[in-house]
């Protein structure tokens, strides 16, 4: 059967000759992870705020304890701040203990230790984010200083 | 009118990544009231103040810097 190519003007939306791709949608409707890229630790930084009221030793226990849930093998970095005030109260609290960890982990364990880190009361705050070697990275070189200065005065037109 | 071009602190000192956690230098960048300050007053580069202003709003959730200040009663 020939197909007419020459669309009905009247009817161009209802016979359309050539069917149209269907959308793009992802397997079950969700958000699909890029294959090569599953399964792939990330550097991650995780700051705690703690009770100021809880021990020394209680704070190293449940420390290892969220991070058993992570399932790490790496290295993990933990560096205690220490007690602290905070900038301002969170609820009654005036103080803070601060501790800080970086590891590697994979993004399937993230939510698990999110979850116990939340149900936790004596975890005032925490914040997770990706590490991007802010201390460890190499200041910038010459060639890159230029380039942004470069970028810096071609930004300057723009503003008043 | 073109302003003076300022010199950006955070390529001055080489900074690559803005730090969070670093709440004396982050202080330097917000006014007394504890609004971050525009990068027309501060010389810092487009690239750095959009790194400054994560990190402001970091700092401030984890209780290193102030939301507001100087503004009791």
């Amino acid at each position: 059967m020939a197909v007419n190519i020459v669309p009905d003007p009247e009817n161009f939306l209802m016979e359309a000759p050539i069917p149209l791709p269907l959308l793009r949608q992802p397997e079950g409707g969700g958000y699909v992870q890029r294959e090569d890229c599953q399964d792939m630790p990330r550097p991650y930084e995780a700051v705690y705020i703690f009770d100021s009221t809880l021990e020394d030793s209680a704070v190293t226990e449940k420390l290892d304890r969220f991070h058993q849930l992570l399932g790490t093998t790496g290295e993990m970095k933990i560096d205690h701040w220490g007690r602290r005030q905070l900038a301002y109260p969170i609820g009654t609290k005036e103080n803070g203990y601060y501790v800080i960890a970086r590891f590697d982990a994979e993004a399937a364990g993230i939510p698990e230790y999110e979850r116990a880190l939340k149900l936790d009361e004596s975890v005032v705050r925490y914040l997770l984010s990706i590490f991007e070697n802010e201390v460890g990275a190499p200041p910038m070189t010459e060639e890159e200083l230029a380039l942004a200065k470069k970028r810096g005065d071609d930004d300057d037109d723009d503003e008043e | 009118m073109r302003r003076p071009s300022k010199a950006c602190p955070f390529c001055e000192t080489r900074v690559r990544f803005v730090d969070y956690k670093d709440e004396r230098t982050l202080g330097r960048f917000i006014t007394d009231h504890g609004k971050i300050l525009p990068s027309r007053l501060s010389g810092v580069c487009a690239r750095h103040q959009r790194q400054l202003s994560t990190a402001i709003k970091r700092a401030r959730y984890l209780a290193l810097l102030p939301y507001t200040r100087g503004l009791q009663g």
